[in-house]
């Protein structure tokens, strides 16, 4: 089945034993793993991939219905797992990746070694248990309208984008304006899939040993957020970085990939 | 910063790769009501909302850190009284001296805003018109294939009722109903085209010592097997009926006295000759009349069972012509 393949736009890289797979957050695809997964290919097979209606993958497989939950994008990281035969793998998710790779690791706890949680989030929303999520119903209205209203932005966001690219800016600009029209209902569902998610009772299911790396200043995901990971996963450790945003892999590539090999030489 | 840049028409504002704030010009500032300390050193997201906040997150800082450059972001500032003021934004990454900074220009959309909300506005109520439209199309399609269902079964239920009321339900040919109508159709055809028809008779010798001898229930199964007989001897477009009682017709469209003698005798023979393992042996007698110009209905019926009496009188298992009486 060379089709799932190229569904889910899967690549392949360095030569190791085992195998990390890198999976991005909402609203980005692959390439957002170009600083740091490069580093990992010298002692690792890297397998990068990108979810249905993200970069550059098959947007004809698409059902609303199959991704209005998490389990949609689950089933696609098994479909890739078992179309390689891959085992002892190393789960690399970024944001709600981390949960989409938790599911997985539920799923088929044999199939993972260690998953790496980077800026993981169970739940976005504030919750009257005391639960704080970060938001409230009406900012994700609010974004929601607000990602309507940069549809086009959000479409070019998503165009497909290879690590090298940006040297064909042309090509780039060509693929961005082929997803304009298909793109923003596919970003808004991600969206209302990702910021309506709630996956705490799902936590203590979770056996598959779990690093959770948090930024000491997440803009979307409280530092609270990370604490009750490691206190609802059974088998986890939390790890800090010094850092502002959601994306410590961007913003402190050396710094993030540091922590992650420590954890995974433990 | 060039004075120039200081006071362009559109606001200027420039921060680190980690999101603080260097340089802001004083467009920027004067339409937000900030002054320069207010602004620099301090973080970007110090000024955006939780929703923008994301968004900024979400899309823009992948995207310029991927791509260098990002344009046309719709994106809300909050200004000095903590209002929400929107902006479409620019921004390019620029590196300078092994530094990275972001430049942004950003444009107020305040009336654009509003024109676009009720764009916006208008755009979801034609979807939802759209869909509503789609729905109800949906509905009625639904609603003709059922009623296109229903007809196809009421047709079958008619059609089995119709085969109903012209079923004989002991011998499983035509009854009397059937034959009524299939004369009338074969005197409209006499009238129209001018081809005639014979009428045979056909009543079971001493049927009332089969049923006193054997029983009624094999007396039933007598009518049967001899309706099944008469249905098999005859030819395809004969008509074969139970008239009642013992008693049975067929109407033999396009066949003249001659003929009808002839298969008249026939019958006779093959009924004669027949297995009868339930009463040891059974023979009919048959009237036969052929339609003539002053018949009708009743007559050629009246005239089949006058020869049919004859039959009877001559010592039956025979057949009779009205004509040779």
């Amino acid at each position: 089945m060379n089709d799932l393949m190229t569904r889910n736009n899967v690549k392949v890289m360095g030569q190791g034993e085992q195998t990390i797979i890198f999976a991005h957050g909402f609203g980005c695809d692959q390439s957002m793993w170009q600083y740091i997964a490069p580093k990992f290919a010298e002692n690792y097979r890297v397998v990068l991939f990108d979810y249905i209606g993200s970069g550059n993958s098959d947007f004809t497989a698409y059902q609303s219905e199959k991704y209005s939950t998490l389990q949609g994008y689950k089933q696609d990281v098994l479909d890739i797992i078992e179309e390689m035969d891959l085992q002892n793998i190393l789960f690399i998710g970024h944001s709600i990746s981390s949960m989409i790779g938790m599911l997985a690791a539920i799923d088929r706890p044999d199939y993972f070694d260690k998953l790496i949680m980077i800026g993981p989030s169970p739940c976005y929303l504030n919750d009257t248990d005391g639960y704080r999520g970060g938001f409230e119903q009406n900012d994700i209205k609010e974004l929601l309208t607000m990602m309507e209203m940069n549809f086009a932005g959000w479409a070019s966001y998503m165009a497909p984008l290879a690590m090298d690219q940006t040297k064909d800016p042309k090509l780039t600009y060509d693929l961005e304006n082929s997803f304009v029209s298909t793109n923003p209902r596919v970003a808004r569902e991600f969206a209302e899939v990702t910021f309506y998610s709630d996956y705490r009772e799902s936590l203590p299911l979770l056996k598959v040993p779990t690093l959770i790396i948090q930024c000491s200043n997440d803009s979307i995901v409280p530092i609270e957020v990370g604490q009750y990971l490691n206190k609802c996963i059974e088998n986890s450790t939390l790890q800090i970085i010094e850092a502002k945003g959601h994306y410590p892999h961007i913003s402190q590539p050396v710094e993030t990939t540091n922590i992650i090999v420590d954890y995974l030489m433990k | 910063m060039e004075v120039r840049l200081k006071e362009a028409p559109c606001g200027f504002i420039s921060f680190d790769h980690s999101g603080y704030i260097n340089e802001v010009n004083n467009t920027f500032l004067e339409w937000m009501g900030y002054k320069q300390e207010n602004l620099v050193g301090k973080h970007i997201e110090s000024f955006l909302t939780m929703t923008n906040k994301l968004i900024f997150h979400s899309y823009f800082y992948p995207n310029i850190n991927l791509h260098g450059y990002v344009e046309e972001l719709f994106i809300n500032f909050t200004n000095h009284t903590g209002e929400s003021i929107p902006y479409l934004m620019n921004a390019k990454r620029f590196r300078q001296d092994g530094n990275e900074v972001i430049d942004c220009s950003l444009v107020q959309m305040k009336k654009r805003i509003d024109y676009e909300l009720e764009l916006r506005s208008t755009k979801k109520q034609m979807e939802e018109a759209y869909l509503e439209k789609n729905r109800a199309l949906a509905k009625l399609e639904q609603i003709y294939l059922e009623i296109e269902k229903k007809q196809i079964e009421l047709m079958e239920i008619n059609s089995g009722l119709v085969k109903i009321s012209n079923t004989d339900k002991l011998t499983g040919i035509s009854n009397r109903r059937f034959f009524q109508k299939k004369l009338e159709e074969q005197i409209v055809i006499y009238r129209t085209v001018e081809k005639t028809f014979s009428l045979l008779i056909i009543d079971i010798d001493h049927f009332k010592k089969v049923n006193d001898t054997y029983g009624h229930q094999i007396g039933d199964i007598v009518l049967a097997k001899l309706a099944n007989i008469l249905k098999i001897q005859v030819r395809t477009d004969d008509i074969v009926a139970r008239f009642g009682g013992e008693e049975f017709t067929i109407i033999l469209p396009d066949t003249d006295f001659e003929e009808a003698i002839l298969i008249a005798q026939k019958l006779n023979r093959t009924i004669e000759l027949a297995e009868w393992t339930e009463t040891g042996n059974l023979t009919v007698s048959i009237g036969l009349a052929t339609f003539s110009e002053n018949d009708t209905e009743d007559s050629i019926v009246k005239k089949a069972d006058q020869a049919l009496y004859v039959s009877k009188e001559k010592g039956r298992n025979r057949a009779t012509h009205f004509r040779n009486l």
